[in-house]
């Protein structure tokens, strides 16, 4: 009886996880045909015109958007981790008057939707001229409320403040103690951190689309879009070039997936 | 002198260390907002002169509108289907998966993949799927010798595909944010339940669901947040369409977002109007956010 159970909730588990990696087999599949084959075939069996898609993405300057989401992700991944550890170093480190004020501000800025903003940051940007930069497309990421709440109890719970007095009486400076013994003592709170910048960055499309004006610029979601034209639309090239946007994530994710889950259900769970 | 400089030391590091991301979120996140508010009193494409008209765009939002409420409606209707739906399936999925005792990281990462892929990929890979003549669910349909059914291009259907696209997208990530929750359960609880002759189904009624009030007020409040916030989903689905239609089929897949990016950015750019919009938008998320924070403090102190 026993048994039976848990074989029926196997069954049930494989089921289920077939059916939501059927789309993601399906991208990856319909990548290898030729457009006009796609349809006339069963796409859940791969075709042989993968590499000759490869080539045409990669003809039409694919490598240039693969190379500026790579710019945008990597900067908005550094420095917004950057920012928030500072962030939650300073909350936990300091005994300072307005601390409180600032949590319920952090918190605040937790639940402000930016993309509200979106209009005003548009022509803010504009009347900087870096309307047709990638800057844009970077700054926005870099104050993450979620980021800064997340390394507040990354600090509080792994670096220990001993050592930071220590430090201090050895005569170290703040920026020293910051970057030599905190940033040690957090590496884990912040490759989580890393993971889910880059995850966000990498597949926003509503910023692109707005910023992004001129070739130069086209980041993978907006090269993606481009490959459609009235005449004709590459449906292969265009699944190859999100196969292929795909990789990087899948690789961090398969590097730091218990990492990534914990720093995403850090919120909810402690709630 | 000491002391002095030691007191002086703790009052301007803790500022340096928390500037940048002061200013940061002031430059490129409030400020912007801010900048909103001003525009929504303006009538203004974005270019040419700017003409002050108070509070005429939200006396038009609020009377004349009937496309923004229409948006409003669509993206409830669109929200409202999508998510509970997948936090229903995802809360029975992690509880599924919490008793397997082989491969459960493995059937868990697996399942989390639609979660981290570009939304982009996800509404190509449903136009293909749903496609009337060339779909791959409609090309099944003909086969087993059905009538083909116009799933994106008719206005009953299109809004339940990107519930659907809502589903496959987020029920890994419930299940994952379940899964965490159930495992915060200390076993005492079951264990005691057990001795006391409850069955697995009292179990999960009675312990499991209850301890997991914390994950689920936080997921319906971020759910929340980001069904209003909805616009990649929406649009992509009709990306890849001959005609350029703003809002699918009848408009029925034109959400808030959409429609406000529509009226700022589209060939007929109403900035000001636009941002009025925004704020709009802007309230409603205001008001459940502060409800939502409520909730969760409220049950902090319990």
């Amino acid at each position: 009886m026993k048994k039976a159970k848990s074989i029926i909730t196997g069954i049930t588990v494989l089921a289920v996880s077939l059916i939501s990696m059927i789309p993601f087999w399906l991208m990856f599949s319909m990548s290898t045909y030729q457009s006009e084959m796609i349809f006339q075939n069963n796409p859940l069996i791969p075709s042989n015109y993968f590499m000759e898609n490869v080539k045409t993405i990669f003809s039409s300057n694919f490598s240039r958007a693969y190379l500026n989401s790579f710019i945008i992700s990597i900067s908005a991944m550094l420095f917004s981790t950057l920012i928030c550890a500072m962030v939650g170093y300073a909350m936990n480190v300091y005994h300072f008057k307005a601390k409180r004020i600032f949590y319920t501000l952090i918190m605040m800025t937790m639940m402000v939707p930016t993309q509200i903003g979106i209009i005003g940051y548009m022509i803010e940007m504009r009347n900087v001229h870096l309307n047709n930069t990638l800057l844009p497309l970077i700054f926005v990421w870099l104050a993450s409320g979620l980021g800064a709440y997340w390394m507040i109890s990354f600090v509080q719970s792994s670096l220990p403040l001993e050592l930071v007095e220590s430090a201090r009486i050895d005569g170290a400076t703040e920026f020293r103690i910051f970057f030599r013994i905190a940033m040690p003592c957090i590496i884990p709170g912040l490759l989580t951190l890393c993971l889910l910048q880059f995850l966000w960055s990498w597949n926003s499309y509503m910023y692109p689309l707005v910023f992004v004006n001129k070739k130069e610029n086209y980041t993978i979601p907006i090269f993606v879009k481009s490959l459609a034209s009235a005449f004709r639309t590459d449906y292969g090239a265009q699944l190859c070039g999100l196969t292929l946007s795909t990789i990087p994530i899948l690789i961090l994710f398969s590097i730091g997936s218990k990492n990534f889950i914990k720093g995403l259900t850090a919120g909810a769970v402690k709630g | 002198m000491m002391i002095k400089k030691a007191r002086n030391r703790d009052y301007i590091s803790p500022l340096i260390f928390m500037a940048p991301f002061f200013i940061c979120f002031f430059l490129f996140n409030l400020f912007p907002i801010l900048y909103s508010f001003y525009m929504s009193t303006l009538n203004w494409a974005g270019y040419n002169q700017k003409v002050f008209v108070g509070l005429k765009n939200y006396i038009d939002i609020f009377t004349k509108d009937k496309i923004f409420w229409k948006s409003v409606l669509n993206t409830l209707r669109i929200g409202l289907v999508g998510f509970p739906v997948a936090m229903v399936l995802g809360l029975a999925f992690a509880a599924l998966l919490f008793n397997l005792k082989k491969f459960k990281s493995f059937f868990q990462t697996l399942n989390f993949l639609p979660y981290i892929t570009t939304p982009v990929a996800i509404g190509m890979i449903f136009t293909f799927i749903f496609e009337q003549h060339i779909g791959i669910l409609n090309r099944l349909i003909a086969g087993l010798g059905g009538q083909t059914i116009n799933f994106i291009g008719t206005a009953q259907w299109a809004p339940l595909i990107i519930s659907i696209m809502i589903i496959w997208r987020n029920t890994g990530y419930f299940m994952t944010m379940y899964l965490a929750g159930m495992t915060a359960i200390p076993d005492e609880l079951y264990e005691a339940a057990k001795i006391d002759g409850a069955s697995s189904t009292q179990c999960f009624f009675k312990i499991t669901l209850p301890n997991l009030k914390s994950v689920t007020t936080f997921l319906v409040i971020t759910s929340t947040i980001y069904m209003f916030q909805m616009f990649d989903e929406a649009n992509l689905l009709f990306t890849n369409q001959s005609s350029s239609t703003v809002g699918g089929p009848q408009q029925s897949c034109l959400t808030i977002v959409w429609n406000f990016y529509n009226q700022a950015f589209g060939s007929n750019p109403r900035m000001g109007y636009a941002s009025a919009m925004a704020c709009v938008l802007f309230g409603i998320i205001a008001v459940v956010s502060v409800i939502g924070l409520r909730l969760m403090n409220g049950k902090e102190e319990a």
